[in-house]
């Protein structure tokens, strides 16, 4: 075994299509959208009706180590973060816990809450809590599942929008093959479907606007085709336990999947618009890093997320890396929605999913892709992985940070 | 004698959301001896002041003073309650 390689032990999901990776997945087989009408009504601003992706999960259930009520994201990161660590086959007090890391990203972490207390304060003239900052932190998800799964070694979060929880993927690869740890516990959150910030999100204009017509809401997401307007927030977590091989090996454990290929860039263009020239610099990185050619790659989960610019961009940086159709591509977002910092974790999991039971996922909503992308877009119906070992994921963000991982059958 | 329905409504509060044993829920326990933080302490009392909806004022309780007894608790909230009118 290449000692490059890191194992996967263990996956956990929050998701609009459910609270586990098979029901994620499963959504996704089905073309199963979780998209739905938001309605925005808030003094000063002109009503208007979103398209978001939420999750049917219970946030004031979830009891936190440090007995604070979290933010909702945290919630989420919390169980989902639990749930990949129980769905592993490792032992809490096996572990030394100096040896054991949390990375873990978010867009806009805390940002629930954030709005919450922005109304205490300027709407009801209300008090505010004695833990309001520490529901806030950017690193309040990480603080809470280090107590709760007693890591003691790196416990980081990322910030880098869309790409952050494929980021902190990235990241707790390296440090596990530096050797500076033997497990982490890695991944993403994202909850912000409040009224002020999807107002925020909708004045960007990068959410699909919904005709009068809200029974098709469910179909407005639409990456990569002919007539994409934009995306539908979403919300949820994702979670995975990375092991080091030898410390695999040392408990007699083999694992059927594995973390390969990691690579990120900054674009340095735009603060919005992608450059498929950083893009592609970060899909061959990730390559290099995995020891592979492009060839070897069976399916791509593209970050597409429907946006006009952002899936010509990835098209065009997918077609010069793969050549043209050179790659089964799909974009989930269409059913799960954008779940922003929480994307590329949750992503990967379904690429990585793609490869256990061997079925690729289609590109739901899709009628006809753009005439000007050379990819070969799954639509319709899932497609048969025929052959293959090695999956990627994209994760291409706001401010211009690029981030590709690459996962593999053992 | 604190009139019980106080008492049962700071119980509830301790037991259910912030999971202290029921058996440690007693008039003459202490709020040291809950297992409370200072922070843990600082979110039982803003969660007791919206149970009953009153706000209690910090000379009568200091939420980073923990000595007091849960019936010395049920007293203050008692006192803060509005008066039923006679």
């Amino acid at each position: 075994m290449n000692t490059r390689q890191v194992g996967i032990a263990g996956m956990g999901v929050i998701s609009p299509l459910g609270h586990s990776a098979e029901a994620l997945f499963d959504g996704c087989l089905r073309n199963q959208s979780a998209v739905h009408p938001f309605e925005i009504n808030l003094s000063g601003l002109d009503p208007a009706t979103v398209p978001v992706a939420s999750c049917d999960f219970d946030d004031k259930a979830i009891k936190t180590p440090s007995k604070i009520t979290p933010d909702r994201g945290t919630a989420m990161a919390l169980a989902a973060a639990k749930q990949a660590f129980q769905n592993s086959s490792l032992d809490m007090d096996q572990l030394d816990p100096d040896r054991t890391g949390l990375f873990w990203g978010s867009g806009m972490s805390g940002a629930h809450s954030f709005e919450t207390i922005c109304r205490q304060i300027y709407n009801d003239h209300q008090r505010l809590r004695p833990t309001s900052v520490l529901t806030t932190m950017p690193n309040a998800a990480v603080a809470e599942i280090a107590l709760a799964l007693k890591v003691k070694g790196h416990a980081l979060a990322y910030a880098c929008a869309c790409a952050s929880s494929a980021v902190a993927i990235g990241e707790a690869m390296r440090a596990i093959q530096g050797g500076w740890l033997d497990v982490a516990i890695v991944g993403g959150h994202e909850s912000m479907l409040m009224p002020g910030i999807l107002s925020s999100w909708q004045a960007m204009r990068v959410l699909a606007p919904l005709s009068h017509d809200l029974t098709q809401a469910h179909q407005v997401c639409r990456p990569f085709a002919e007539d994409r307007h934009g995306f539908a927030m979403g919300e949820g977590a994702g979670a995975l336990v990375l092991e080091s091989v030898e410390h695999a090996q040392k408990r007699a454990h083999d694992h059927s999947l594995y973390m390969t290929g990691y690579a990120t860039n900054c674009d340095s263009q735009h603060i919005t618009h992608p450059d498929p020239a950083g893009q592609v610099k970060a899909m061959k990185n990730a390559l290099k890093n995995a020891q592979l050619n492009a060839k070897d790659i069976a399916y791509v989960n593209a970050h597409g997320t429907g946006t006009q610019s952002g899936d010509a961009a990835e098209a065009a940086s997918l077609a010069e890396v793969f050549g043209p159709y050179g790659v089964p591509v799909s974009a989930t977002k269409a059913v799960h929605g954008h779940l922003i910092g929480a994307g590329g974790v949750v992503e990967l999991i379904i690429a990585l999913k793609a490869l256990q039971t061997q079925q690729l996922p289609a590109t739901a909503h899709v009628q006809a892709v753009d005439r000007n992308f050379q990819i070969d877009l799954i639509r319709g119906s899932a497609r048969s992985l025929q052959q293959g070992r090695h999956v990627m994921s994209n994760s291409f963000a706001f401010g211009g940070t690029n981030a590709v991982l690459i996962a593999s059958l053992a | 004698m604190t009139p019980a329905p106080v008492f049962e409504t700071i119980a509830d509060l301790l037991i259910k959301k912030f999971e202290v044993a029921p058996e440690q829920v007693k008039e003459d326990a202490l709020l040291e001896d809950l297992g409370m933080d200072s922070l843990g302490l600082m979110e039982f009392v803003f969660a007791l002041e919206d149970a009953f909806n009153l706000r209690i004022p910090e000379d009568k309780l200091d939420p980073t003073q923990s000595g007091i007894s849960l019936q010395q608790l049920s007293s203050i909230v008692q006192e803060a309650l509005p008066k039923n009118p006679t």
